[in-house]
C-alpha cells in the first residue's frame, strides 16, 4: 500500500481514510482530525476558518513530513490530508491517518504529523470573526486587539 | 530581461495589498537584494521582516541565498496549517 498525501478543497472522506489504512500486518489505526472551533472573546465568535497554501510546494512539504515518519517509526500505511478554503464549525481542516503493527507508533507518529505541519507546511490560516479577521500566528488582523 | 516573480501569502499578502509583484532583476543577486526591493515598492511589509520566512523556486532559502532572472520567491508568513 503506498502512503497518501494530499490538499483538497473539499470535505475531507475520513471513513475512506480509515479503511484505506487497514491492514493485516498492522494492529493499530490512528486517526487525528484537527477541527475548526468556535472560540469566544469580547463578545464576538469565530463564524469559519479559511485556509490557503503556496502549491506546489506544500504539496511536497506534506509529503516529507510522511517521510520523515517512516525514518523514525515502524508503521505500514500514512495517509494526510489538508483541506484548503472555508472551513465551517467542527468540520475537518485537517485529517491525519497512521496504521502501525503497534499502537505506540501509531499514535506517536500522528502526533508528529500535526506538530511538523505546523511548523513546514506552506499553509495558512484566517480566523474569521463576526467582528473582523484575524491571521493565526502573523499578529496581522482586522478585528480589535482584545 | 526576464525578472522576478514574487508570490504572496497570507498575512504578507494581505499586508502587500497583492498576491503576486513582479520585479526587475537588474541589480538583484541575493534574496536580500528581492527583500529591500519588495518593501520599497510596498512599505506595508516592513514590521512583518522578523517573522517572514523566504523560498526561492519552492524551497525553503536564507536571506543570503542567490536569485536569478526568471526565479520565483515565495514571502511565507508563519504557517499555521492544522
Amino acid at each position: 500500500m503506498i502512503d497518501h498525501f494530499a490538499i483538497v478543497e473539499k470535505e475531507i472522506d475520513i471513513p475512506a481514510m480509515l479503511d484505506a489504512a487497514r491492514r493485516p500486518d498492522c494492529g493499530a489505526i490512528d486517526l487525528f482530525v484537527g477541527t475548526t472551533r468556535v472560540d469566544e472573546s469580547s463578545g464576538s465568535l469565530v463564524e469559519y476558518l479559511e485556509y490557503e497554501a503556496y502549491r506546489p510546494m506544500a504539496d511536497r512539504k506534506l509529503a516529507q513530513v510522511g517521510e520523515e515518519i517512516r525514518e523514525r517509526w515502524d508503521v505500514g500505511y500514512v495517509s494526510i490530508i489538508h483541506r484548503l478554503g472555508r472551513v465551517e464549525p467542527a468540520e475537518a481542516s485537517v485529517a491525519i491517518v497512521v496504521a502501525a503493527p503497534r499502537r505506540g507508533a501509531a499514535f506517536e507518529a500522528s502526533r508528529y504529523a500535526i506538530e511538523r505541519i505546523k511548523e513546514v507546511v506552506p499553509i495558512w490560516k484566517r480566523e474569521v470573526w463576526s467582528d473582523g479577521y484575524v491571521w493565526v500566528g502573523s499578529q496581522v488582523r482586522t478585528r480589535p486587539p482584545g | 530581461m526576464q525578472g522576478i516573480t514574487v508570490v504572496l501569502f497570507g498575512a504578507a499578502a494581505d499586508r502587500a495589498g497583492t498576491r503576486t509583484v513582479e520585479l526587475s532583476a537588474a541589480g538583484v543577486s541575493t534574496l536580500d537584494d528581492v527583500w529591500f526591493g519588495l518593501v520599497e515598492a510596498h512599505p506595508g511589509l516592513a514590521p512583518m521582516q522578523t517573522m517572514l520566512a523566504f523560498a526561492v523556486n519552492g524551497e525553503y532559502a536564507e536571506r543570503g541565498a542567490p536569485v536569478a532572472a526568471g526565479d520565483e520567491v515565495a514571502v511565507l508568513p508563519p504557517v499555521s496549517g492544522g
